[in-house]
């Protein structure tokens, strides 16, 4: 027994010893995320052109069909597509704030972030006159949203008006901001970018001010000169960053560096991406006319929002 | 009685880890006298400090650590060796405990008189309730390019060091480091061989954390630079998804040597770890400073 200990406690001091001044981070392999056997499932299909991804806090999955489409749509553990809300095109990303409210983008000629109450079936318009794509929501409330064709993340305070949080430059930030998504400690915001090779970080400081923009995360390409494609983002429990690309669902550690690339369901593109179901373990993708999930080791993060008891 | 037993379980559990410890740190590549400190070797002074006013990684904050020999003499221009995760090298108790090294070393006359420079990677404090700091370290260190480089010679170096007399050659500055450190280091010199003509990687990570396992590829194909570097490695390192570091060691030594490069690779069998490295610091440094002048504090050249 103390034999048993004796060379047990040498692995354990051997491994402190190796590990503990090199590593400030762990590797991640695709291994600790993707289950084997576990392949991607269609779940939904026969809409145009599916986005916004996002998840309440049982799980359920919320989408739209930001080509085709009116509704939002709940996907729940059965299963079945419900609509949620009715009478609302050009939606293109989703997520849910502290109060209980999806807050989305409306493209188009809409121009606008719409707060929708599920319960009550009452809609506010929160910003106007703008060009959102993606969206998410502090757990204080405050909406981050990226305007593609303005280079630009924009900001809207509780209750507040809509202003430019940071605006790209020929020289740095996202050429094409697209998703967004916030670190489970909710320091840190990143963006992808359709038009470049980086996913970029900014710190989210006191004040909900974005600050310290960095290209944390280089993203792989098709070509050399090529740009990533990257578009739906989100982040799981242990600070993960996922990014839908043109060579698929992109996986990075918490300091950056790639653990991997998912392969996409299917030959259509993938634009969002969302934990949701039980556990909030599965991964969920929009690829074209189809929704997909896979069951995975991680589970997601419900930033903007309560946590379930 | 339960407590009494629970006691000396615990007492013999601290006792036979810190026995695997010590076992650890003796085993396999020893340290020879060289590292450790001699009778009547004058001693340099160090120093702590920390920098937090980047320009090249903004909102950064890192320690740094400042060796000054005995022998520094303000008159007479000194080297410099800048070592990265510099924690680990500066500790009088760590793998390669460099201040002790340099002593011995310099006093030998087998190395000029050196300033060496620690220095961490930086890390991003948070700015909010429950938000933890983020590491910096992968984007500074797995980043092939010439923005670290230019973080160490257009912004950090030429501060940290400004009170003293340095040689401005590029062969009388070295860059050192271990694991990413490693490519770090040799990323620096290879975007800035007109500044860092030395390099020493431990356990370098050649591999394809950010593309660095392209180095061996570049080298070959690429007119040689002004660098002589000292490579180790051990038989056990890693082997995960970034790579296979025994491999990619191989690679790069092969590629200096096709390349013709004043190169050394030794290629051990440990894993992981900073002791091989460390044990070799010595002879890495005797080889890297072998036809500098160092019967002075660096006569300019």
């Amino acid at each position: 027994m103390i034999v048993g200990r004796f060379f047990m406690l040498l692995a354990v001091g051997m491994t402190l010893l190796l590990g503990a001044q090199l590593c400030d981070a762990q590797d991640m392999p695709l291994t600790q995320v993707l289950i084997e056997g576990e392949d991607w499932q269609s779940l939904s299909k026969g809409h145009k052109f599916t986005d916004g991804l996002t998840c309440d806090a049982e799980g359920n999955l919320y989408f739209s069909d930001v080509a085709g489409g009116t509704t939002i749509n709940r996907l729940g553990h059965d299963g079945k597509v419900t609509v949620v809300v009715k009478d609302a095109p050009r939606i293109s990303g989703m997520h849910f704030g502290p109060d209980g409210r999806i807050y989305a983008c409306q493209g188009g000629s809409f121009g606008r972030i719409v707060a929708f109450d599920l319960k009550t079936g009452d809609r506010d318009v929160i910003a106007e006159n703008v060009k959102p794509n993606d969206l998410v929501v502090t757990s204080d409330g405050h909406v981050f949203f990226t305007e593609t064709s303005k280079m630009q993340v924009s900001h809207v305070p509780p209750g507040g008006k809509v202003k430019a949080a940071d605006v790209a430059g020929k020289d740095g930030g996202p050429q094409r901001p697209n998703g967004i998504a916030l670190t489970p400690d909710q320091g840190t915001l990143a963006v992808s970018d359709h038009g470049g090779r980086y996913t970029w970080v900014w710190r989210l400081d006191k004040d909900n001010r974005l600050s310290l923009r960095q290209p944390y995360i280089t993203l792989r390409t098709p070509n050399a000169d090529s740009p990533s494609k990257g578009d739906g983002m989100t982040t799981d429990s242990v600070g993960r960053y996922y990014v839908t690309s043109a060579v698929g669902l992109q996986m990075f550690d918490p300091t950056g560096r790639m653990g991997g690339v998912i392969a996409s369901p299917s030959q259509k593109p993938i634009v969002s991406v969302a934990f949701a179901g039980p556990g909030h373990q599965y991964l969920y993708v929009a690829a074209g006319d189809e929704i997909y999930r896979r069951k995975t080791k991680a589970s997601g993060v419900r930033a903007g929002q309560p946590e379930s008891k | 009685m339960r407590r009494l037993k629970t006691g000396f379980v615990r007492g013999v559990t601290y006792l036979l880890f810190a026995l695997c410890l010590s076992i650890d740190a003796s085993a396999g590549y020893p340290l020879t006298a060289d590292s450790k400190p001699q009778a009547g070797v004058p001693k340099g002074t160090v120093t702590q400090h920390r920098w937090e006013k980047s320009r090249v990684y903004p909102g950064t904050v890192r320690d740094y650590w400042v060796y000054v020999p005995a022998q520094y003499d303000q008159s007479k221009p000194a080297c410099l060796m800048v070592f990265q995760d510099g924690r680990g090298y500066v500790n009088a108790k760590g793998h390669s405990r460099v201040p002790t090294v340099f002593d011995n070393l310099i006093h030998q006359k087998a190395m000029p008189v050196t300033i060496g420079v620690f220095v961490n990677p930086g890390t991003i404090p948070p700015a909010r309730a429950g938000a933890k700091s983020r590491s910096n370290r992968s984007f500074e260190y797995d980043s092939l390019g010439d923005r670290y480089a230019t973080f160490l010679i257009d912004e950090f170096l030429p501060e940290v060091t400004r009170d003293f007399n340095l040689v401005e050659d590029a062969q009388a500055r070295g860059i050192v480091g271990i694991s990413s450190g490693g490519i770090c280091a040799f990323t620096a010199a290879w975007e800035r061989p007109d500044y860092f003509g030395k390099v020493i990687s431990y356990i370098g990570s050649f591999t394809n954390i950010r593309g660095g396992h392209v180095y061996p590829a570049l080298i070959r194909k690429t007119e040689p630079k002004p660098i002589r570097v000292f490579l180790q490695d051990g038989e056990n390192d890693l082997d995960n998804l970034h790579g296979h570091w025994p491999l990619a060691n191989r690679q790069m030594a092969a590629a200096l040597n096709f390349a013709k490069y004043d190169y050394r690779f030794e290629m051990g069998d440990g894993g992981h770890s900073g002791e091989h490295g460390g044990s070799l610091l010595p002879e890495m440094l005797r080889w890297l400073w072998r036809d500098y002048p160092a019967q002075n504090q660096g006569e300019d050249k």
